[in-house]
Formats: C-alpha cells, sequence, structure tokens
C-alpha cells in the first residue's frame, strides 16, 4: 500500500478524512473528523483536494437519477442489474431490472426476487415531486387491497416493504402482455373473443367488488392480456376499500380519508359521470360498471363513446344527457345483443346498469352461449305492459284537458281526428257534430247536408275569430286545434293560415306576459309539424328546438311533452338527413321515456319507428327489424287490438325490411296481414295500401332462381 | 471529436432523404430526449411517444424546407418549440393535460423557461446515459473500478462496504471514484461538443419554427 492510503495533499489528513470533509458539503449529516474543518479553511492544497473531490461528487451525482431512469435506457437497466447482482439494489432481496411502466404514482419494475429466482414486477412510490403524504396513504392502501385477493384475472401481490431509500414498494406477479385494448386491435378480435375477455374481466371485477372493493381506476391500461389470452386486472392504485363493506363478513378497512371530497381521481373517459361529478359519495360498485362499459364500448367500435369533449363538464354533460352511438353503427359485426350490453353499462343513470358485476357476467355468458340476454334497451316492453292501465287513464285526462281548450264539440272532433287521422271516421263524427250544431243552431244547420269538415273547420274559425276577440289566447288555442285537425288530413295549405295566426298571437301574446311560455310552445311544435309538412326542414327544426327548450326548462326533459317534441325534432333531423344526432336523440328520448313508467305506447312505437327507419336508411337491416318488431308490440299494446291501421302500417315495414333482407316467406306473411288490416281500414293510408299491394304480388311471383 | 456524431454532421446528412443512416443516428439521438422531455411535461407514455415522432418528424420536414437556421437558435429550441405546440394541442383535446392524468403534471407548459429547463434535463440524462453506457462498454476501464463507483454512487454505499464486498481497500475505491469521474468527464465533455448544445447556450427565445405550427 502506498503511503498516500493514509494521508494525501500536505499530509496531514488521510484521504478518507479529505472525501469525508468533501461529502460534508453536500451532506450535513457526514461526520466531519476532527479538526479537518478548520485544517482545509487554513490550508489552500487541501482546500483544493476536497474541493476536486466535492466536484467528483457533484458531477458522479447526476448519473444516480440516469441509473434509475427509463426504459429507454439501455445503460440505466445496466446499470441496475449490474447492482442487484450483489444484492445491494435499493430493495434488499430483489434485483431491479428495465422500468417497465411508469404511472402516476409510480414506476414498476421488472424485478427477481433473489431467494426464490422468481420473476415478478416491483412497484415503487416515485419520490420527490411524485410523493405526497396523501399518496403514501394511497399507496398503502393499494397494497392492503391487492393483498387481500387471489383470483385468475386478477395480478397477485407478493409482499411489500420500505427501500433503502425509504420508498415503499411492493412486489406482485410480473404479467408479461399487452394491453387490453392493444391485444384486441393485434388480434382482431372479433365481437366474440372481445365479449369473452370482458366477461374474464367482470368475473374479477365481480369477486373483488364482493370483497368491498372498488377498482375506480378500470381502463384498457389496467388490462393486461397474456400469453395465455387472459386478461389481468392490475393497479388498483386508486381503488379503495368499500365503505360499507360486504354483509359477507369479510374484514374491510375503513376508509382512511385518502380520497378528498370533491377531487377526481379515475381517468377521464373511462370514469362514471357520477364518479366525474367528484362526489365520493357518489361513487360504488357501479362505477367500476360503467368503467367496464367504456372498456367494452371502445373494444366492440374502436372508439370511446363520448370523444371530442374540451373539458370535464362537457364530457359530463355529455355522458349525462346524450346516449352514445350503438357499437354496432361503428362496427357491423356487432350485434344487437353487445349493443344493448354495451349501452345498458354506460347508462347515466346508476340504477339503469347492471345492479352487479356478476349480473354483467350472466349477460355475456348467455350471449356467448347464444342465449338471450337478460338486459333489455330502456323501453322494456314490460315496463310498457306493465303500465298499460295508468297510461289509459292520463291520455284521457290530456283528452278532457284538450276539451277544455276549445268549445267541447270541437275538442272531441279534433281528439278523434288526432287519435285516428282517418277521414272516413271523422266525417262520421262530424255528421254527428253538425247535426248537433245544426240542432243548437238553426242557422248553420239548414241544408248543410254535404258540409265537409274543411269547410266546417272555417266555419268555427270565422265564428271563433269573432267570439273570442276578447279572448285572444283562447283564441290562439281554437287556433292551434283547428290548424292541427287540417295537418291531420295532410293539408297544409288549410292548416298554414290557422296555425301562423295562432303563432303570431302567442309571441305577441306572450311579449306582454298574456300567456305562457307553455302555450308559446305548443304553437311552435305546431308550426314545427306544419313546416315538416311543407318539407321546410331546417325552419321546422327551428320551430321544434324553440319548443323543445321552452318545454324542457318548464316541464323538465322527462315531461311527455318534452319528449314528444324531442320525437318530432329527431324525425326532423332524420329528415335532414342527419343522421347521427338523429339517432343520439332518439336514444336518449328513448332513455328518458322509458324511465317513465307513463309514457304512451303510441309514443315509444312511434319513438323505435324512428329509429327502425334511421336503421332501415343505413341498411342495418336486422336492427331496423328488430326496432319495428317492437314498434309493432307497442302498438298493439296501446290499441289493444290487430284490427288498426297502425298495426298494419308496422307490419308493412316489417314486411319490407324481410323482404330487403331476403327472408320472403316472413315477408310475405306479414304483408299479407298488414293488407287484410288495411284494406278493411282503406282512407286515409290508400298509398300505403298500394304500396303494400305491390310488395304482396312481388313476393307472391315465383323465384327467379 | 467523432466529428461524423456531431449535430452538424447529422444534420447535414439529414438534408439528403436517402441517407436513413443519419435520420436513424438523429433519431436515436433526440427521440429519447423528446419522450422522456414530454413525458416531465405531464404526457402519457403513449402520447409522449406520439409527441416525439411527429416531433422530428416535423423538424425534419422544416429542416429541409429550409426554414431551421442554425445561426437563429439552437436545435433544441427548436425542437422543443415545436414539442410544445403539440403538447398543447394534445393538452387542449383532453381538457387539461394535468386532469387527465390525474396527477399534478410537472411543467407548466406555458412557461417557456420550465419547459425549456426540462427539455435541458432531459438531453442532459440522455447525454449521461450515452456517458455510462461508453464508461462500461467502450472506455476501457477496469471493470472492478466501475463496480466500485457504481456501488459507492449508484447505491450510496458506504466505502467501507463496497470496499468489503468487492475485497479491495476504502482507498481503492476512492481512487476508482476519482478515475471513474475523471473519465466520465471526459466523455461528457466529448458528447457535449458532438451535441453541440451546452447548457449555457440556450436562447429560447431565438429559436422560432414558422408560426404555421399551430394549425
Amino acid at each position: 500500500m502506498s503511503a498516500d492510503q493514509t494521508a494525501i495533499g500536505c499530509g496531514q489528513y488521510s484521504r478518507d478524512e479529505l472525501e469525508l470533509a468533501a461529502l460534508a458539503r453536500a451532506d450535513a449529516e457526514v461526520p466531519v473528523p476532527a479538526g479537518v474543518g478548520e485544517h482545509i479553511e487554513s490550508c489552500p492544497v487541501c482546500r483544493a483536494i476536497v474541493d476536486r473531490f466535492a466536484a467528483d461528487n457533484a458531477f458522479l451525482g447526476e448519473f444516480v437519477q440516469v441509473g434509475r431512469s427509463r426504459e429507454s435506457s439501455r445503460s440505466g437497466s445496466r446499470a441496475q442489474a449490474i447492482a442487484a447482482e450483489a444484492n445491494l439494489g435499493p430493495i434488499a432481496g430483489y434485483r431491479l431490472g428495465d422500468e417497465i411502466h411508469r404511472g402516476g404514482q409510480g414506476a414498476v419494475y421488472r424485478a427477481e426476487q433473489l431467494a426464490t429466482r422468481r420473476t415478478c414486477a416491483v412497484k415503487m412510490l416515485l419520490r420527490g415531486r411524485f410523493a405526497s403524504d396523501r399518496e403514501l396513504v394511497r399507496f398503502e392502501r393499494e397494497v392492503e387491497v391487492v393483498a387481500r385477493m387471489r383470483h385468475p384475472s386478477i395480478v397477485t401481490l407478493y409482499e411489500s416493504g420500505v427501500s433503502r431509500d425509504d420508498e415503499p414498494w411492493f412486489a406482485m406477479e410480473l404479467v408479461d402482455g399487452e394491453r387490453l385494448d392493444v391485444a384486441v386491435r393485434a388480434r382482431h378480435a372479433s365481437p366474440r373473443e372481445i365479449a369473452q375477455l370482458v366477461k374474464q374481466v367482470a368475473e374479477a371485477v365481480a369477486y373483488a367488488h364482493r370483497r368491498g372493493v372498488i377498482h375506480r381506476d378500470l381502463k384498457p391500461g389496467n388490462i393486461l392480456v397474456d400469453k395465455d389470452g387472459v386478461p389481468r386486472v392490475l393497479d388498483f392504485g386508486l381503488a379503495r376499500a368499500d365503505e360499507d363493506g360486504e354483509a359477507a363478513g369479510n374484514q374491510v378497512s375503513p376508509s382512511a380519508g385518502a380520497t378528498r371530497a370533491g377531487e377526481f381521481l379515475g381517468t377521464f373517459a373511462y370514469a362514471a359521470p357520477e364518479q366525474l361529478a367528484g362526489d365520493p359519495n357518489a361513487i360504488d360498485t357501479r362505477c367500476d360498471l360503467y368503467a367496464l362499459g367504456v372498456v367494452l364500448y371502445e373494444c366492440l367500435a374502436g372508439r370511446k363513446p363520448f370523444e371530442g369533449a374540451r373539458s370535464i363538464a362537457e364530457l359530463v354533460e355529455q355522458k349525462t344527457h346524450s346516449a352514445p352511438e350503438r357499437p354496432s353503427a361503428r362496427n357491423p359485426a356487432v350485434d344487437r345483443d353487445l349493443d344493448v350490453i354495451a349501452l345498458r353499462l354506460l347508462a347515466a343513470d346508476p340504477a339503469r346498469r347492471y345492479d352487479t358485476a356478476d349480473a354483467l357476467v350472466e349477460d355475456l355468458a348467455r350471449y356467448l352461449d347464444g342465449r338471450p340476454i337478460l338486459a333489455r334497451e330502456d323501453s322494456t316492453l314490460y315496463v310498457v305492459g306493465k303500465t298499460l292501465r295508468r297510461h289509459w287513464l292520463l291520455s284521457s285526462t290530456a283528452a278532457v284537458l284538450l276539451v277544455t281548450i276549445v268549445a267541447s264539440g270541437i275538442a272531441l272532433a279534433v281528439a278523434y281526428a288526432r287519435a285516428e287521422r282517418e277521414r272516413a271516421r271523422s266525417e262520421r263524427t262530424l255528421q254527428g257534430f253538425r247535426e248537433a250544431l245544426g240542432s243548437a243552431n238553426p242557422e248553420s244547420g239548414k241544408g248543410s247536408a254535404d258540409i265537409s269538415v274543411d269547410r266546417f273547420l272555417g266555419l268555427i274559425e270565422e265564428n271563433a275569430s269573432d267570439a273570442l276577440k276578447d279572448e285572444p289566447n283562447v283564441l290562439a288555442g281554437v287556433l292551434d286545434t283547428i290548424g292541427i285537425v287540417h295537418l291531420g288530413f295532410d293539408d297544409a295549405k288549410r292548416a298554414e293560415p290557422a296555425l301562423q295566426r295562432a303563432l303570431d298571437e302567442r309571441r305577441e301574446l306572450f311579449n306582454a306576459g298574456g300567456c305562457t311560455a307553455l302555450e308559446l310552445a305548443e304553437s311552435l311544435h305546431n308550426m314545427g309539424r306544419l313546416l315538416i309538412l311543407k318539407n321546410d326542414l331546417p325552419a321546422a327544426e327551428a320551430a321544434y328546438r324553440e319548443a323543445l327548450a321552452i318545454r324542457e326548462r318548464d316541464l323538465g326533459r322527462d315531461h311527455r311533452l318534452a319528449l314528444l317534441t324531442g320525437r318530432h325534432l329527431a324525425s326532423c333531423l332524420r329528415r335532414e338527413q342527419r343522421i347521427d344526432e338523429a339517432l343520439a336523440m332518439y336514444d336518449a328520448l328513448f332513455r328518458r321515456a322509458s324511465a317513465r313508467p307513463d309514457y304512451p305506447p303510441e309514443e315509444f312505437a312511434a319513438l323505435r319507428n324512428g329509429r327502425a327507419f334511421i336503421y332501415f336508411q343505413n341498411n342495418q337491416l336486422e336492427l331496423a327489424l328488430a326496432e319495428f318488431t317492437g314498434a309493432l308490440e307497442a302498438v298493439r299494446r296501446a290499441t289493444g287490438t290487430d284490427d288498426d291501421y297502425r298495426v298494419g302500417r308496422s307490419l308493412f315495414s316489417i314486411a319490407r325490411v324481410e323482404d330487403r333482407l331476403g327472408r320472403r316467406d316472413d315477408a310475405l306473411m306479414h304483408a299479407t296481414a298488414a293488407q287484410e288490416i288495411l284494406r278493411k281500414r282503406k282512407g286515409g293510408d290508400a298509398a300505403t295500401v298500394v304500396d303494400i299491394e305491390k310488395l304482396v304480388s312481388k313476393l307472391r311471383e315465383p323465384s327467379k332462381q | 471529436m467523432d466529428l461524423d456524431r456531431t449535430t452538424t454532421a447529422l444534420l447535414a446528412g439529414l438534408f439528403d432523404p436517402r441517407n436513413a443512416a443519419a435520420w436513424e443516428a438523429f433519431d436515436l439521438r433526440y427521440r429519447p430526449i423528446l419522450v422522456g422531455f414530454a413525458r416531465n411535461c405531464g404526457l402519457k407514455d403513449n402520447d409522449a411517444n406520439e409527441i416525439a415522432q411527429e416531433t422530428i418528424v416535423r423538424f425534419v420536414e422544416e429542416y429541409r424546407a429550409g426554414k431551421y437556421d442554425r445561426t437563429r437558435g439552437r436545435l433544441g429550441a427548436w425542437l422543443v418549440t415545436i414539442a410544445r405546440y403539440r403538447m398543447l394541442d394534445v393538452k387542449r383535446r383532453a381538457g387539461t393535460a394535468r386532469i387527465a392524468r390525474g396527477d399534478s403534471a410537472m411543467v407548466d407548459l406555458d412557461d417557456e423557461r420550465s419547459v425549456s429547463a426540462a427539455y435541458e434535463a432531459e438531453r442532459r440524462q440522455g447525454l449521461l446515459r450515452e456517458a455510462l453506457e461508453e464508461l462500461r462498454t467502450k472506455s476501457r476501464v477496469d471493470p472492478k473500478t466501475v463496480k466500485a463507483f457504481e456501488m459507492l454512487v449508484y447505491h450510496s454505499l458506504s466505502p467501507a462496504v463496497v470496499a468489503e464486498q468487492l475485497g479491495i481497500s476504502t482507498h481503492d475505491v476512492y481512487l476508482a471514484k476519482s478515475r471513474v469521474a475523471a473519465k466520465l468527464r471526459e466523455i461528457v465533455l466529448r458528447l457535449e461538443s458532438e451535441y453541440e448544445e451546452t447548457p449555457g447556450e440556450w436562447d429560447a427565445a431565438g429559436a422560432r419554427p414558422s408560426d404555421g405550427l399551430r394549425a
């Protein structure tokens, strides 16, 4: 050994002592040997040496970070490997390898547990700017939570501890796999395969839920598909034990307040609307179901259900108030059942999602087995049927309301005309009224045997204008009603003056405080109908939108009249070829309508018909068929009979779709049934009758093959 | 200095679209820096990778179009400006990057100084990594010396423990540290000259890619 092992510089102190002095400059904890400090002050030689050591230390200190950072660094990982060989890595007992992942909470390294030679993943909480006390609590929570669970689709936790640098860490099973979305894309997974994967994930989630554990951050990045194709859920970093726990007597740790009120933790796109709202009390297992819905949807459709929001507020708005397009609209291979399951999970109202992850597993299993799924679209016929009686009560109340608007005779005629839209019956009704009117008023009764509806309404309008001079609001109501009757006969020419007058009157009244916004909305709605008839779609849309805004504001979005105007607007959008908007609107209406037990089945039928036409237009024939069939069921329930022209029209629609699908026998059966019904009730639907005749004779032709 | 490896040489090579080697070398040098940089700005891995790639492609396009003039600003500042606009786009798309990640982003994209500092830190890291790699593979420094250095510096072990583990004296451990420090200094100095960007020469205000970038 050379002399300078013990002494360097001026020779008074050893190298070790001067090195310590250098270290002490950067770290106050380092003990400086007695006398060295003073010596350096007075000895330029030793001071220069210590300066150099300190500079070396500072320079080399830069490499500490490099050694630990990023998987992109080949050299860095090698540093770790070399260090770990001596079992002197940051964590005793483990050899750290490459960084696999760096997330919001920490970095995950590939590692080897030296004692067992087992390969695993070690997750470390990042220090410094990443870590806070709250994150520490969260980290400990994560360990607690994951440690409790053993499931083939949940990544297993081995052990946890604190590193040499006082960093908390845990070792878990290393999953060699791809993110779910990447795996799905890479394999061109079919909807069936996707359903299979999501079912397995749902099983894992159900398992966790039974233990009172909510994941709260499910997303494709937290689901790895391993080499055997098994999805594995990891990163329970945001999970917290459900405070209410499970009745099964599992030990559930109480919330340690790791989640602050109003603090949003989950990842945006996958977060349920109630989660986005930031109310921790609103978060329950159904948030995970929502996230699974987004995952399922994204895998099926190749995009997220809600995209393009520029702020959380906008995203919440979208998630709460609009329905995503069906996955099948993006990916035709997706069938209806999966559409239903995905959209069910994405319901804004948690109560409309599946009750439990188990229920989701069950439905996915049913789908995979080819059995009928249990989830229904929001408007279940069951709900409709159950509430049929209440509905009838309500609609007769509505009729009574109508009566109060106009003179009772007119109101009844109008109600009839609206309900039936059949000239013949109206004429018959009119006959009765004419007689009644004639007996009451000898002047108009005489010589009026051939009076037409038009003339009749004209007379009323004249008389009303005169009689109701001082009651402009009542007059507007009468004019509206008269216009509607004309609309019932598709007579825009006669409807227009009445409706225009009614609307003008109401606008003026409203501005002067002489009528309510809702009355104005009624006139606007009717104007919308007229404009549709005139095929002035942009103007119609504007009128409907104005009416809708008022009705939603004053009655609520779920009110029957708001839904009615909404349906008309959707239909208008469809005619304007704004298919996506129309479909989204129909879906939203559908959801709201089915939340109302008293929603009229004929309105349901109209909603389904509207949606069916869109599918038909999009050539999504199976979906169209399903919707038309649903509409038919609703019509049957509404009318309580098969002997109604609306049933006939529904059957005809079904026949047309079946014809396009090449199902000749079914098409012929339904077309013939439609023909029978509509022939009996000829009149208003002459054009339809002719169309059916054409279809039936075409279907009866011998096949050309 | 390896003249072919200088940024100047790389840039010269980049002019020729057929010079795949120059492209690769340029990409190899700057992409990891940009990825790390974007991550430090709060982007997720996917986005960060994308930003890095876009930035490099964009830069090369601009460069070939003659828009980049080295006399007006350093390459890094140019790259940062491109990347920053791209990140702001991502941020806008995601609402705000901070909330999207669910944690606080470290770098405020609106603050040019901290953005530049973040890039510089990343660039320096990249350079140090390269230096470390070179030390281990090409420098002919005794592996035991390297190991002593790593244990001492990287793992903050006491010289006594390192000495015991490696069967050498503490003096040797310190000596190893000094040798490695000198060697690394030499390598880093050379690499800096190859990168031709030293921390002191930053001129964030000088370089400005065309305004069209935002579009």
